[in-house]
Parts: C-alpha cells; sequence; structure tokens
C-alpha cells in the first residue's frame, strides 16, 4: 500500500485546514467595538490563505495518492469504499478549494464544510485499505461522464450546505457575532440556492450519464435498483426544493435545512446506499 | 364566458401546490418500486407521472412564467417528454434471453424468457448472425474480466462482416441489442447412429454454465427413438482459480463420460459408444454463449431529448442568474471597503 503516507499526509493536511479555518473564525468572537471590527482583517487576510494552502496542499497529496493507486492497481477509484472516499475527498476539496479562493464570502463556511469532509476523512482512516477488482463493465467512457458529473453535483450541495449551516449557526448570539463581516442571511439564502441550482443541474447530468452507461453495462437505463431508487429520490427532493424555494416565500431557516437534508440524502446515497444493498448497481458485485 | 372557464381550470390543475404533492406521489411510488418488487403494480409510478403530466402541460399553457421563458419552457416540455418517451418505451419494448452456439446463426424461435410490451412490433425476424469463437479473461481466484464475443454479421451485399461484441458493447441490429452475458459454456456436438448405421439425429447439448458450475458439467439427452443418455463432460481448459486465465474454446478439450449399463465409458470426439437402440457418436465439442435481448425503439430519442432539457434548464438558470447579480463584489469581499455590520437585502423567493 504504497498511497497510504501520501494518504496520511493529505488527511493532516486536511486536519490543519480545518482547525486554521475554526481559529481564525474564532478569534472573532470578541464583541465588535468599532466599525473596523467588521471588516476582514489583514489577520483573518492571513489565516484565510493559510487555510486556502492547506486545502491546496491536501488536494495535491490526494492527487499523488489516487495516481499511485491507480498506478499500482491498474484501474481508478471507482469501486471499493475506501478509494471512492479518497476520490471524493479530493474532488470536494478542489472544488472547495476553487471557491474559497473565487468567492471570499464562502470562506467563513469552511467551519462548516471542513468539518463535514472530516467525516469521509475519519472514515477512510477506519477501513481497510484493501485493493478492488474493477469490473468488465466499468471499461466505459460514460462511467467517467457519470461520476464527474456526480462530483461536481455532491461539491455545490456541499458549498450550498456550508452557506446553510452558516445561516442556521447565526440565529445563536455567539456564532452571529463570528460571522459578523458577511451580508445579511438573505443574500447568503440567495446565493446557497444558487449552488443548489447548479447541483440541479450536474444532478440530472449524473442520471442522463449514468442511464447511457447503465444501458451500455447492463442492457437497461433504468432498474429501480438501490442506486437508482435512491439518487431518483434525491433529484425528486431537489427539484421539489427549488420549486418551492423559487414559488413561494420559503423562511430562510426553513430552506437552510432543506438545503442540509438535500445534502444529507446525497450523502447516505453516495456512501451508504451501494455498501447496504449487495447489489446497488448490477453488476458491481 | 366558455374561455374564462377554461382558463380557470387549466390554472387550478397547473397549481404549483399541486406540482409540490404530484412530486411527493411519486416519491412515493419510487420508493415502493425500489428493487421492482412483484407485489407493486406499476401503477404506483403511473398515477403520480400522469398527473404531473397533466400539471406540467396545463402550467406550460396557462403559466407566463413558464411559457414566456425560453429556458424554463424547453425544460418542462423536455419533462414532458421524457414521460412521454418512457410510456411508449415500455408499450413498445422486448426483453429477452438467448444461447446460440459457436457457429451457429441466430434464430429468434430459440428466445427464451421474452418480455413484451403489448405494441412491441420490431423486426426480430430479420435479424441475423452468426455466433463464432469467444474469450473471456479471469483474474486470480476466478474474478471475471473482458469478454471477447465474435460475431458474423450480413454485410447486405450477400457476405458477412465480422465484429467484437461484450460487456459493454452491444450487438445491435434492428434496434435489438445483444448483451454478453457471464452465462455461457461448452456444447458437446453428438449424433445418434441407428443399427443399420444412419445418422438418425444430431444436436448439441448446452452444459452447464461454465466456470461457474465447473464442478457439474453434466446433462442428459434423449435421441429420437433411443433412451435418455446421461453423460458428463470432463474438461481441459486450463483453468486454475490461482492465476490469471482465459476462457477459450478452441484450445479446451472435453472427454464425454458416458454410463453404459452400468459400466463408464469415455469418448474423445469422433469415438462412439453402441448402446441399446444405436449408437452415440460424440462429434465435437463447441461453446455457447448467454446473450441478454433489449430492444426499446426510444432510447435515442429519450438520451435527446434528456440532453436538451437540462441544456433548456443550464439555460434559464444562466440568463436569471447572470441578469440578477447578488452584488457581493462590493458587499461581500469587504477589501474594497469597511462594512458596516452585515448587508441588507431585500427579501424575495427568487435565487
Amino acid at each position: 500500500m504504497t498511497e497510504l503516507p501520501w494518504l496520511y499526509a493529505a488527511l493532516s493536511a486536511y486536519a490543519l485546514a480545518t482547525i486554521a479555518s475554526l481559529v481564525g473564525v474564532g478569534r472573532l468572537g470578541t464583541p465588535a467595538t468599532s466599525p473596523a471590527d467588521f471588516a476582514v482583517s489583514e489577520d483573518q487576510r492571513n489565516n484565510e490563505r493559510l487555510v486556502l494552502a492547506l486545502m491546496t496542499a491536501s488536494v495535491i497529496l490526494l492527487v499523488v495518492t489516487l495516481t499511485d493507486r491507480w498506478l499500482r492497481i491498474g484501474h481508478g477509484p471507482f469501486v471499493n469504499l475506501f478509494e471512492l472516499l479518497i476520490s471524493q475527498l479530493f474532488s470536494l476539496g478542489l472544488v472547495y478549494a476553487v471557491a474559497y479562493w473565487r468567492i471570499p464570502v464562502l470562506r467563513p463556511t469552511s467551519v462548516v464544510v471542513l468539518p463535514l469532509m472530516g467525516v469521509l476523512a475519519v472514515w477512510v482512516l477506519v477501513l481497510e485499505p484493501s485493493d478492488s477488482v474493477f469490473p468488465p463493465t466499468y471499461h466505459n467512457p460514460w462511467l467517467w461522464a457519470h461520476v464527474g458529473f456526480g462530483k461536481f453535483f455532491l461539491a455545490f450541495s456541499l458549498i450550498g450546505t456550508g452557506l446553510a449551516g452558516v445561516i442556521l449557526l447565526r440565529s445563536r448570539a455567539y456564532f452571529k457575532n463570528l460571522f459578523r463581516h458577511l451580508p445579511d442571511n438573505v443574500i447568503l439564502d440567495k446565493l446557497a440556492w444558487r449552488f443548489m441550482l447548479l447541483a440541479l443541474v450536474f444532478d440530472s447530468l449524473m442520471l442522463i450519464a449514468g442511464g447511457v452507461w447503465a444501458q451500455d453495462a447492463w442492457g437497461r437505463y433504468w432498474a429501480w435498483d438501490a442506486l437508482e431508487t435512491s439518487s431518483f429520490l434525491n433529484w425528486l427532493l431537489l427539484g421539489a426544493s427549488i420549486h418551492a424555494r423559487t414559488t413561494y416565500n420559503v423562511p430562510i431557516r426553513v430552506g437552510a435545512l432543506l438545503i442540509i437534508g438535500i445534502f444529507v440524502f446525497a450523502f447516505v446515497t453516495y456512501f451508504g446506499t451501494p455498501f447496504y444493498s449487495e447489489a446497488a448497481h448490477k453488476g458491481v458485485i | 364566458m366558455r374561455q374564462p372557464a377554461v382558463k380557470s381550470v387549466l390554472r387550478r390543475l397547473a397549481s404549483t401546490k399541486l406540482t409540490l404533492l404530484w412530486m411527493v406521489l411519486l416519491g412515493v411510488g419510487a420508493t415502493l418500486s425500489y428493487g421492482n418488487p412483484v407485489e407493486t403494480s406499476i401503477w404506483v409510478l403511473i398515477v403520480p407521472m400522469l398527473l404531473l403530466a397533466i400539471n406540467l402541460v396545463a402550467a406550460i399553457i396557462s403559466n407566463p412564467r413558464i411559457n414566456r421563458r425560453g429556458g424554463l419552457l424547453v425544460f418542462h416540455i423536455g419533462l414532458l417528454g421524457i414521460v412521454v418517451l418512457a410510456a411508449i418505451g415500455r408499450l413498445t419494448h422486448m426483453e429477452a434471453r438467448v444461447e446460440i452456439i459457436s457457429g451457429n446463426e441466430f434464430s429468434h424461435d430459440h428466445l427464451i424468457e421474452v418480455r413484451a410490451g403489448p405494441l412491441h412490433n420490431g423486426a426480430i425476424n430479420e435479424v441475423r448472425f452468426v455466433q463464432g469463437p469467444y474469450t473471456v479473461e479471469y483474474r486470480a481466484r476466478m474474478s471475471r474480466g473482458r469478454t471477447y464475443s465474435q460475431v458474423a454479421i450480413p454485410d447486405g451485399e450477400g457476405g458477412w462482416y465480422e465484429s467484437v461484441v461484450g460487456d459493454d458493447r452491444p450487438l445491435v441490429i434492428e434496434g435489438y441489442r445483444f448483451y454478453t452475458t457471464f452465462n455461457k459454456g461448452f456444447a458437446p456436438i453428438m449424433s445418434w447412429i441407428g443399427e443399420e448405421g444412419n445418422v438418425i439425429e444430431t444436436g448439441a447439448v448446452h452444459m452447464p454454465s461454465y466456470p461457474l458450475f465447473d464442478f457439474k458439467q453434466s446433462n442428459s439427452w434423449t435421441p429420437k427413438g433411443g433412451d435418455e443418455i446421461k453423460f458428463w463432460l470432463q474438461l481441459e481448459t486450463g483453468l486454475n482459480a490461482e492465476e490469471a486465465w482465459v476462457l477459450d474454446g478452441r484450445e479446451a478439450t472435453g472427454t464425454l463420460v458416458v454410463n453404459v449399463a452400468g459400466k463408464r465409458t469415455e469418448l474423445l470426439p469422433g469415438e462412439s459408444v453402441k448402446m441399446a437402440g444405436g449408437s452415440l457418436r460424440y462429434e465435437q465439442l463447441t461453446t455457447w454463449m448467454g446473450y441478454k435481448l433489449y430492444y426499446d425503439p426510444t432510447l435515442q430519442w429519450m438520451f435527446l431529448i434528456s440532453v436538451i432539457t437540462v441544456a433548456g434548464l443550464g439555460g434559464h438558470f444562466w440568463r436569471k442568474l447572470s441578469a440578477e447579480p447578488l452584488g457581493l463584489d462590493d458587499a461581500l469581499r469587504g477589501e474594497k471597503k469597511l462594512v458596516k455590520g452585515s448587508v441588507p437585502a431585500p427579501r424575495s423567493a427568487s435565487v
């Protein structure tokens, strides 16, 4: 398992990024006494640079981990939970790091997002790092499209969840102070739902690419297996939530809870269903 | 008087609250359909889809928020198209299985487990191909790898051309898609010879799937005018469960073991044994491949409509979001100017 040292290094970088982001936001715990306290200070900006640097380092180390494993076992991270979690840590980390860099308002959401990714990191550490066998039906370019779109769907849902988490945390006085330099919840809510709109587009593309792959691989594009049923319900929940959000004045906190619910559903679909069901996708096992 | 009444009905049918209700109903239907249980009726999906289709049509006609926005209109019409295509697909589809001996031509008479929609009208009679040899790769510990199945297909000019299919590369003829399966094996070809030395019947007996049932390669055959003959096949395929291996019927040999009057007799290809009422001749060893057959004339359309639907949705979001910037540059970046407290913003249902 030559990839393990790289993995441990990557997870350490993630852990340090998480600690740095919590420390950075925690420093704002003192009550604001002047207008300057509402602005992003130089200290904070340095902290954000540190968090971004650590996240970038972690993503690069995960690329090395995945490449090393790929070269060793001869196929990409598509089969067992150990390699799927590493792959997700990489893609979620990459998309979030880019968003963190380009959209400064998202930076405080790292105190929600990074601990959530920490769940995956701890999970991967307790798994047996076993090699996997590549099924013959996985030699299909649509698998890449299916997985790729799915990664963007989950990443955008995660960013939406980060914003939703901040909105909910802000209802507590202590956290309200911590996130004081952020815009009003109305803007955060709108931004969160914009990420959920993107998530819906990529979720739809994931289902289409998955259908094409399933048709080629197993001779049917839809069969209501565990993963298909759960993915469809997730798509339906996301679609219905966006429909409700754009049609009615859904209270901001209710909207935030909906976003978190969608992410939790997606999380269970991705990381729970394939291993809860003996035949998540017919042919895989 | 009539037009307002129609409009009123349309508005009620297009209710956005009903949309949510029917979506919940569809979610319940999807949950009940998990694993395609026999006891769950297809109506648990058809009813909510039908209700959503009615809701969608009414909304497309009566809701200016939909029919005056190009992208959103494409998305909603696309959703309707997907539902309609899925229904047509189920009505016209066909699924079946078939086992074909290497060297033999496909015949629809040999289809088994056939399930077809009531409006299935495909040209299965015109499907022609000849099964050739195949190879299947196995890794150590009998983990199946890729399948390469050779087939010969008429070129339309009196000749044939060869193609290799397998796993995720189906053979597609007349819209029928043939998928190789794990189900494949060996088939000894045998002749039953009468007392006068004339061949009465020649047939191939499909032995159980190989290597899945490597340990029980036995079967029986009852030739015309003869008694049931029980036999088993002793195969030499190079199989070693601990090493990588390629299953190739051309490289395999098989000894046919027949029990005649309580006496074990081993036959190699070309050899025969005398039995009551005639002789059994073991002609040669060949292989058979099991295919899954799938036909759905809506597949390409379904893909096209799905992509257009998502493109419509993406286009709508793109236009909407570019037209309504959140103003993050000044309010959110903080580095441009001091921000006194959180930035207030008007509340609306838009995102």
